[in-house]
């Protein structure tokens, strides 16, 4: 596709790579192909499940539906991977001049984001004033046994109740933190200019500090996941005062979006033994579908970080190129802002 | 031969002729039974008319039969003045469809195989037997019909004598009634015969146009080319294919709802079917028709205007498409199987979270979440690339107004739309894992979902009327070959209006036990859009004074949009007053209104934009005549089938509802002529949708043979008139981008305190020289 | 007309009027241009100089434009200033301050009347509960005697329906519920609807100044057989 204006006559390939001397691709499978997956996707997901209830036939096509995604992905990269920052697209005219149209694109996507997570938090608001909380609702004796009240049972009466309940949650907060701090480190290294620093050297700094946030990255789903559905033991140890218990994780306390008959063991009524039946779906909905959100956002960055470190790795981060760490840097510092305050509402609150 | 011979032989042929006609009904009305051909329509020989003394009967018909089995028959009669020992009992005439008749004995005798009558021997019983043997395929349903006759035995045919019919019918095992036609297999065929003539249409223009380059080796890369372009113009033109195709499948299903509506009790569709149709009809021509068209020209137009190569990120824009058909499968998915979402476009809770809703609004819901995803990147796209692209000399206040109303627009979508793919995915949630968002037994709140669908609903109205708003702010200004008057404030009021548009939303909930502050503010806020709203209406009319206005079909457009969009928003103003919108909310009065504002203002202007802005696109000119002939045709049409709705809602007439209710005599409700409205409306419906056929032939014409384009047809001053019909790739020079110049004695355009303070923010010192390829 | 709140009319007439006003405005200016400013024969003289690629000429009036911000504003205001007394009206509080007074003891009647600005008053209300469902309306008199309010069915054109009896002078407050999906009563013969939403319980003044039999039908979509969603009031004496 040769355009009109004296350049050679080249015809990178939409499936790339992409000689970025010419600029940015004019042709690309990524597009559709991502839009194609995306769908069949988001179709077998509604086959998948429908009221609640699970259907295990429409597995393999969800997987599909992700196979395909993946490989526009893939096709992206392939696209991105030759890029080397000697075509970085900045602005003309004023009042902004020589700016970086990249970073523009990605401070605009974070305001986006940030109508997206504000949703959810006046969501949550609204149901968290909204709805008695399940303690005030016991203490007051308005229920009956085996009748199931509505009322808002927040995630923290359960996790925040021992500091073993809390500790993944808490490693996961400092793990994001340092994760936003290797991620500067990596851009640092990148930064730096030629010659001040061997480049062996600052091609494995840069990917190692890129591949610690990855696992950091990884690690906080990781106890999420602990946390969310496995549990863990705590092993005696006897010369701290420790003793062995079972930290439960949310699932099998019962903490479930469609649990409308939940009894925790706190709301037994001393004198008569009633226990208190309750329906804290939309509690636990809040809970699982913003906390998963913000997981989601850090599952698309641990994706990102793959394609970064994979590409670090080849020693293609120099200070022409070192930006693009930068960019992600800015989406990860604001997924990392997001945990900072999804943590204290979500989990302590 | 002598003339006399010949005569003679012709008298002796009549006379024959003569006799025989004479002597026929005779023969046949002999007591020797009777044909079918006579008895058709009564038994007229011995009486005109049917009586009821008679009673006829066919016994041993089978309800449904075998192939080639034989089944004894029996007919009979009873009553009349036959009776034993007369001369003449009776007689009988029985007809059968299909099969064979076999007489049994000599009291019976047949006319044909399907015909049986009496014979002599027969005319005195009142019963007789015989065989029917049934066809060898028992595909269709058979039938029998008996005449018999009570003869009173005078010897006479006379009309004391009295006869009856009775009819039978054997059903045959393949047939069913006759199934009514489902309306979505219609609404799926002619979509697919209108994809097929459009295929075969546009296959022809590329071969009229170049029957060399017409191959097949061709053929793979030109498709390539256009499923993988980032190019903003080819992408522009995938948009604009998309919005028009499903401008008319919108309006196929307008056709249906208001072919439905026509007459009070209509049956044409099932309520059923109605509901899916007016839900689809309203998100198709929101989400795939208005927005698609909108992206189509902000993609063509923008970088053209404000002299960008392209887009600031080409491959996100490439995704940003491709995003919307495929949702537009996803949304169509459940409506071929009838399962379609019927939850009205605005898809209220809980109502779309029940399982009464149909299977296809999860589909549906998630197919939307696409379509938010495609909508933040466009956003994102163009408010990067109008901020940061824009040619030197162009300043904020040196844009092109469309380029501003494409601005404002974005800015207010991808701020809006978010929270709408929130509440979406609570919904979808809600209804594949379970989750509890909107289940009011488990304390959900419905109205959530109205605050956050309204939150983005009514921004969303906005988006969609300010990019039209650019349009005509351009056409007039060109056609009155005048600068557009006061272009600062025009600014202004785009933005006025944007930012408003947050804060009103709550004039859709009214009616939902609001608060009587919010009400009041709510009330106060959503009449004072209306004053940007008129300082640009007043401006344009403004911008005509002096000027000299060429009148070319945009311009038409551009008239009418004046008209019809300042008739919709002065009938808007009606619904904040809340002692009205008691009466109003969800009637035809708002149907009216939101047409008015959308038909006669987003897609006339678009209309506008297409007769202006198609030469530069195509390189070809649009035939005026065609021009005005699909102006007059729509323009009237369309006023017929809106403007009565003003005065159905009025008097009551409900939205969303299969059909409505006249006065009777029990209870007042509509009045009579309400009926006659609606049938009026229907037609012209019909002819409005049919005056769209002129655009397309239209384009069709020019695309084969319309006359070349040269660059600046109109006279216009922005960039894209600059550029050659239809512009290259890229659109401009990275090297050489055109620097605007300003006829005003303006200061060069530097930065302002807060846009130097931006750039020491944003951009590093040490890039301080020209970087950009 | 039949149909709409007495006051619904009065306000009606005065937005009517100014709508004329400014669609005369409007529209005679967009005439009067249309004709008198159109190209000569053919030629289009370049009024303004437009050029490609330059920026066009400043052509404003400061005067003019303050004109039409402040004029519209001033007219939305009056606009607001009558329609805010409405509002109060619709949705009278109950009680001594709000239009209807408290709700009536035994025996006691409304008496409702409508002043000559439309606005109606009443004595004392009484209270009736309307419960929407899919996909019918199921009505309670309470403990309302049978002359003030009674529930019955009527069959018409094939199609049967509840039945509200309801007596001419009195005024109701209808206390609305749903049981699973948003209904909304559209009460044709009083021009008065409400939405209701599941969860909630919403008001509806029905303040009964006219004989007659009138429908009332459901004003939001509420699934399959919304259309049909129907009930019948008789209003008399």
């Amino acid at each position: 596709m040769s355009d009109s204006y004296g350049h050679d006559e080249h015809h990178p390939s939409p499936w790339g790579p992409h000689d970025w001397d010419q600029g940015a691709p004019h042709n690309s499978f990524a597009p559709i192909i991502l839009a194609i997956g995306v769908g069949i996707f988001l179709l077998m997901f509604g086959g998948l499940f429908a009221f609640g209830e699970y259907d295990p036939s429409y597995l393999p096509m969800v997987f599909v539906g992700l196979a395909v995604i993946a490989s526009a992905f893939i096709v992206w990269w392939r696209q991105d991977m030759s890029f080397d920052g000697t075509y970085e697209p900045r602005g003309r005219g004023v009042p902004f001049k020589n700016i970086q149209i990249r970073k523009v694109g990605v401070w605009v996507f974070l305001m986006s984001e940030m109508m997206i997570f504000t949703s959810l938090f006046s969501t949550y608001m609204r149901y968290r004033l909204g709805i008695p909380r399940c303690d005030t609702v016991f203490e007051s004796g308005d229920w009956v046994e085996g009748v199931a009240v509505n009322c808002y049972e927040p995630a923290s009466q359960l996790i925040a109740s021992s500091w073993w309940h809390i500790a993944p949650g808490a490693i996961n907060t400092f793990a994001l933190i340092i994760s936003s701090f290797t991620i500067v480190q990596a851009l640092r290294w990148a930064h730096k200019p030629e010659g001040s620093v061997d480049e062996e050297v600052r091609r494995k700094r840069v990917y190692r500090y890129l591949g610690a946030t990855w696992c950091l990255a990884v690690l906080f789903l990781t106890l999420k996941m602990v946390e969310w559905f496995i549990g863990f033991h705590v092993p005696e140890i006897g010369f701290l005062g420790i003793h062995e218990h079972e930290i439960h994780s949310l699932y099998s306390e019962g903490y479930l979006i469609n649990n409308d008959q939940y009894q925790s063991h706190n709301y037994i009524d001393e004198a008569t033994g009633a226990h208190m039946m309750a329906n804290i779906r939309v509690s636990a909905t809040m809970f699982y579908v913003t906390t998963g959100t913000h997981g989601a956002h850090v599952l698309g960055g641990i994706v990102g970080l793959t394609y970064l470190t994979y590409k670090a790795w080849t020693g293609a981060y120099k200070p022409q190129s070192a930006v693009s760490i930068e960019y992600f840097g800015l989406y990860w510092h604001f997924v990392d802002l997001v945990w900072v305050l999804v943590f204290p509402f979500f989990y302590l609150y | 031969m002598d003339k006399d011979s010949v005569l003679s032989r012709r008298l002796v042929v009549v006379a024959i002729l003569a006799i025989a006609m004479v002597i026929l009904p005779s023969v046949t009305s002999l007591p020797t039974g009777v044909d079918y051909g006579l008895v058709q329509d009564g038994c007229n020989c011995h009486s005109t008319a049917a009586s009821d003394s008679v009673t006829a009967s066919i016994d041993g018909v089978p309800e449904s039969y075998n192939k080639s089995e034989t089944y004894t028959l029996t007919v009979s009669f009873t009553g009349g003045p036959g009776t034993e020992g007369n001369e003449n009992v009776g007689g009988f005439n029985l007809w059968t469809s299909a099969g064979t008749l076999t007489s049994l004995d000599s009291s019976t005798q047949l006319n044909s195989p399907q015909d049986a009558t009496h014979a002599e021997e027969g005319n005195n019983q009142r019963s007789w037997t015989l065989e029917w043997t049934a066809p060898d395929n028992n595909e269709s349903n058979i039938e029998f019909i008996l005449h018999t006759n009570s003869v009173n035995g005078d010897g006479s045919a006379s009309s004391a004598d009295m006869w009856n019919r009775a009819e039978a019918t054997a059903f045959g095992f393949g047939s069913e009634p006759l199934e009514d036609a489902d309306p979505f297999k219609v609404l799926a065929t002619l979509i697919v015969v209108s994809l097929v003539l459009l295929s075969i249409v546009v296959l022809y223009v590329f071969y009229r146009n170049n029957p060399d380059g017409f191959e097949w080796d061709r053929f793979a890369p030109w498709i390539i080319e256009w499923l993988t372009s980032t190019d903003h113009k080819k992408i522009g033109t995938l948009y604009f294919v998309q919005g028009l195709f499903f401008l008319g499948v919108g309006g196929i299903m307008a056709m249906m709802i208001r072919v439905q509506l026509s007459s009070p009790g209509n049956d044409f569709i099932s309520q059923d079917y109605y509901n899916q149709f007016f839900t689809l009809h309203g998100t198709t021509m929101i989400f795939l028709a208005a927005m698609p068209l909108i992206a189509g020209f902000a993609n063509w137009i923008v970088p053209l205007q404000i002299g960008a190569p392209d887009l600031a990120f080409p491959r996100l824009n490439a995704l940003s498409f491709w995003l919307q058909p495929v949702a537009a499968l996803l949304i169509f998915t459940g409506v071929f199987s009838g399962a379609g979402a019927d939850t009205g476009w605005t898809g209220y809770a809980p109502y779309v979270v029940t399982e009464t809703a149909h299977a296809g609004v999860s589909m549906w819901a998630a197919g939307q979440i696409m379509l938010v995803a495609s909508s933040t990147l466009t956003g994102i796209n163009f408010l990067t690339t109008i901020a940061v692209m824009r040619a030197p000399g162009m300043g904020w206040f040196q844009m092109p107004l469309f380029t501003w109303s494409i601005l404002v627009a974005n800015v207010m979508l991808f701020l809006s739309i978010p929270a709408f793919g929130v509440g979406l995915i609570q919904v979808l949630l809600d209804r594949t894992i379970g989750t509890a968002f909107y289940d009011v037994a488990a304390g959900g709140d419905p109205l959530l979902w109205s605050h956050l669908f309204w939150y983005f609903g009514h921004p969303e109205v906005y988006v969609v009327i300010v990019p039209a708003f650019g349009v005509i702010s351009e056409v007039i200004a060109t056609s009155a070959r005048r600068s557009i008057f006061g272009y600062k404030s025009m600014v202004y009021a785009m933005a006025g209006i944007g930012l408003v548009s947050f804060i009103v939303y709550g004039h859709h909930m009214f009616t939902s036990g609001m608060s009587p502050t919010l009400r009041f503010v709510t009330m106060l806020t959503t009449m004072l859009v209306a004053v940007p709203t008129g300082i640009k209406i007043f401006n344009w009319l403004k911008t005509m004074h002096g000027g000299s206005l060429v009148y070319r079909t945009h311009t038409l457009w551009t008239l009418g949009f004046l008209v019809t969009f300042t008739l919709g928003g002065i009938s808007g103003m009606f619904f904040p007053s809340m002692g009205m919108d008691v009466h109003l909310h969800e009637t035809y009065f708002v149907v009216a209104h939101f047409h008015y504002v959308l038909v006669g203002g987003t897609i006339f202007g678009f209309y506008a934009a297409i007769y202006y802005w198609y030469p530069k696109m195509t390189g070809r000119m649009l035939d005026e005549k065609l021009g005005v002939l699909h102006f007059l045709t729509g323009f009237i049409s369309y006023n017929a089938v809106f403007w009565p709705m003003h005065r159905l809602g009025v008097v009551g007439m409900i939205r969303r509802t299969h059909t409505y209710y006249i006065t009777t005599d029990d209870f007042q409700a509509l009045p009579e002529w309400a009926a006659d409205w609606n049938m009026m409306i229907s037609v012209s419906a019909f002819l409005f949708f049919a005056s769209n056929l002129f655009l397309v032939a239209n384009m069709i014409k020019s695309l084969i043979r319309g006359e070349k384009a040269p660059a600046d047809p109109w006279g216009g001053w922005s960039f894209e008139w600059m550029t050659s019909s239809p512009p290259p790739t890229p659109s401009f020079d990275p090297n050489d981008i055109p620097t605007l110049k300003d006829a005003n004695e303006h200061v060069a355009n530097e930065p302002g305190k807060i846009g130097k303070w931006f750039q020491r923010l944003m951009v590093a010192d040490d890039t301080a020289e020209e970087g950009s390829h | 007309m039949a149909g709409v709140t007495p006051l619904y009319d009065a306000i009606w007439e005065d937005y009517i009027i100014w709508s004329l006003f400014v669609g005369a405005i409007a529209f005679g200016w967009l005439y009067h241009h249309s004709f008198f400013y159109r190209s000569k024969d053919g030629e289009s003289p370049n009024v303004d100089n437009l050029e490609v690629g330059v920026f066009p000429i400043d052509y404003d009036n400061l005067r003019l434009e303050v004109a039409w911000v402040i004029l519209p504003s001033l007219l939305i205001v009056w606009l607001t200033y009558i329609s805010w007394a409405p509002l109060d009206a619709v949705w009278s509080q109950t009680g001594p301050d709000g239009y209807h007074g408290s709700e009536c003891a035994e025996g006691e009647s409304s008496d409702n009347y409508v002043d000559d600005d439309g606005y109606v008053y009443s004595a004392c209300y009484h209270e009736i509960s309307i419960v929407g469902q899919q996909w019918f309306w199921n009505m309670d008199c309470e403990d309302l005697s049978e002359d003030l309010c009674s529930t019955d069915f009527s069959t018409s054109g094939g199609e049967t329906r509840p039945l509200l009896n309801l007596k001419v002078g009195e005024t109701y407050l209808a206390r609305l519920t749903s049981t699973d999906v948003t209904h909304a009563p559209k009460f044709n013969g009083f021009g008065m609807m409400e939405d209701i939403v599941p969860g909630q319980v919403t008001f509806l003044w029905l303040p009964a100044i006219e004989e007659g039999d009138s429908l009332m039908l459901c004003a939001e979509f509420c699934g399959d057989n919304h259309a049909y969603m129907t009930a019948q009031v008789n209003v008399s004496g």
